[in-house]
């Protein structure tokens, strides 16, 4: 495991290296909470849109920052660093596993000073119930990460990887309930709601959303169930995604 | 003692194109091996193949023992590779990168501190660990690469082209520490393109072109496998009698004279260190007046043309 570790520290420390893309997507954070999520609640008729606009702002913060990973990667492989990584001793599924930890564990930093951000925007009303929801949270981070790796190592190349992230990426958010609640994606199409009802952002935002108290247009009545989905979501693309990852690079698969 | 490394038919193939051509090699342990060719020799190959990035497409090579196909994890703790081209992001700081390898190499705390420091020191980057890699210089990058190898102390370090766009005093110290290393016990493959590193710091030499081994074996019995590859050139105050050319002709080791001027003549002979001693003996006791002698061994890119009848300019320019 102490391995594991050192792959999770360094790509931790690597992420806040960025400094610019930090500060950016701060800027961008603040920016959506103070202009777009406070002038489109006057908009919308749903009861407190600007708290529930919050908090799904989270969630897809949280989901960009943790796709990063998968650039890294490209980045690493453009530079050589790569053969680097694959060259020491650490073994492959120590390093998939590392740098799936590291990459939902760096997102979930980062986004953790955005989250506070949040929680003065929002309030918490139930403790018990937020420490479950960062605990999603965080499986959820690490979900994603798992699944950017995956991608990145099974499309081998940039571009096509930077526009299927692109398109997932709106496909994630516009078919999710971080921004809009589930009856009104229902009500807009069916089917747009049947993929919502199975889109892990769908179930961390709620169980966001859950867990600050802004109950008012739950997707799911029972938060075990977005709960379970996420664990599932994390446990596919974590585990599932360390053997697709080892068979892909092992012997240089990934070239 | 068996070999270290043990390559077997070792093959890469990147579509038809073959990179590395059935490649049978041993590498003793303890020794310094140079892999010794033009670019696209498949050098970088070999190594990467050795060091389990890439897989064989045929054959296979034994690392301390073990199958690079089959237990390339058990490989990989033997090993540590200082690659051509530097192997670092561009945010990153050299202190984090070699502090960094040197944890993940498993070195204790405190040993880890003082090597780090020891070798940042002697490779005068120590003032510069904190800048970002993209604010140094070439010969600076270069340096962190092979910094990395220094630290770790592996049994077996691999270092690719380790001092290309280092200045020559940066290079003579590296080499003086890779040649440390060595002492220290640890077995080191130095693929160069460069014939005076491979000259100066290989125990043996293993020249590669087109993805085959053409020769392996000590520099010297390199050069002296050339026959006829010495130069002697001797210059006399008067003309050389008949008599005394045919006296030199009489040298088992000499393999041919050319007469370049009226009183010069230029012998082209093996074993140079042996002979010329019998030589000059010989035209002291004829009372020959020589005005000065100068020799000359072949080097290795006389051995490289030997073997591919180009010389290693002209075969990296065929490389590309």
């Amino acid at each position: 495991m102490r391995k594991v570790f050192l792959v999770v520290e360094r790509d931790v420390r690597l992420f806040f290296q960025y400094k610019a893309m930090v500060i950016m997507r701060a800027i961008w954070f603040v920016s959506q909470i103070a202009f777009f999520g406070l002038i489109a609640s006057r908009m919308v008729v749903i009861a407190d849109y600007f708290r529930y606009y919050v908090g799904g702002l989270a969630t897809m913060t949280l989901y960009s920052a943790a796709v990063f990973i998968g650039f890294d990667i490209y980045e690493e492989a453009e530079h050589g660093v790569f053969e680097y990584l694959l060259s020491l001793p650490v073994t492959r599924r120590e390093l998939v596993l590392g740098r799936s930890i590291g990459g939902g564990l760096r997102a979930f930093i980062y986004v953790g000073a955005l989250i506070c951000i949040s929680l003065y925007v929002i309030g918490v009303a139930n403790p018990l119930n937020f420490i479950l929801a960062l605990f999603s949270l965080f499986l959820f981070a690490f979900g994603v990460s798992g699944m950017s790796i995956t991608l990145a190592v099974a499309i081998k190349s940039s571009d096509r990887f930077d526009i299927l992230m692109g398109v997932l990426d709106a496909l994630m958010v516009r078919l999710s309930t971080a921004m809009y609640p589930l009856n009104i994606v229902k009500e807009a199409n069916p089917f747009y709601g049947w993929i919502a009802n199975f889109n892990p952002l769908t179930y961390a935002s709620d169980l966001f959303r859950w867990g600050a108290g802004v109950e008012a247009v739950l997707t799911f009545e029972n938060p075990l169930l977005p709960l379970l989905g996420i664990v599932l979501f994390f446990a596919f693309f974590t585990f599932v995604g360390i053997v697709l990852y080892d068979k892909r690079i092992e012997g240089g698969g990934w070239q | 003692m068996p070999p270290i490394i043990r390559m077997e038919n070792l093959t890469k193939k990147f579509g038809n194109f073959i990179a590395v051509d059935h490649l049978n090699l041993e590498v003793e342990e303890g020794e310094i091996l140079g892999l010794l060719g033009p670019n696209g020799a498949g050098k970088t190959t070999t190594i990467l193949m050795i060091a389990t990035v890439i897989r064989p497409t045929e054959g296979t090579a034994y690392v301390g023992g073990y199958d690079v196909r089959k237990n390339p994890d058990k490989v990989r703790e033997l090993l540590g590779v200082a690659f051509q081209e530097p192997k670092m992001l561009w945010v990153s700081t050299p202190w984090d990168i070699v502090n960094w390898h040197a944890k993940v190499c498993g070195l204790p705390t405190e040993e880890r501190k003082r090597r780090v420091k020891e070798i940042m020191e002697a490779l005068d980057m120590w003032n510069f660990r904190h800048r970002s890699v993209h604010a140094l210089s070439g010969g600076m990058r270069k340096r962190v690469e092979i910094a990395k190898v220094l630290i770790q102390r592996p049994k077996i370090a691999i270092v690719d082209e380790p001092t290309s766009q280092i200045d020559i005093v940066g290079k003579h110290k590296i080499w003086r520490m890779l040649r440390e290393l060595c002492n220290q016990g640890t077995t080191i493959i130095l693929a160069t393109n460069e014939l005076y590193e491979a000259d100066v710091l290989s125990d043996r030499v293993a020249i590669m072109h087109r993805g085959k081994l053409l020769v392996c074996d000590t520099p010297k019995k390199l050069k002296d496998s050339i026959v006829g590859g010495d130069v002697v050139e001797i210059q006399f105050e008067t003309d050389p009698s008949p008599k005394m050319v045919e006296a030199l002709n009489q040298f088992k080791e000499v393999v041919k004279i050319m007469k370049t001027k009226s009183s010069t003549l230029r012998l082209y002979l093996n074993k140079v260190e042996e002979i010329v001693p019998k030589i000059m003996g010989m035209l002291m006791k004829e009372g020959a007046s020589v005005s000065s002698i100068h020799m000359s061994e072949p080097s290795l890119d006389d051995v490289f043309a030997h073997y591919t009848g180009l010389t290693l300019e002209e075969a990296q320019k065929e490389g590309g």
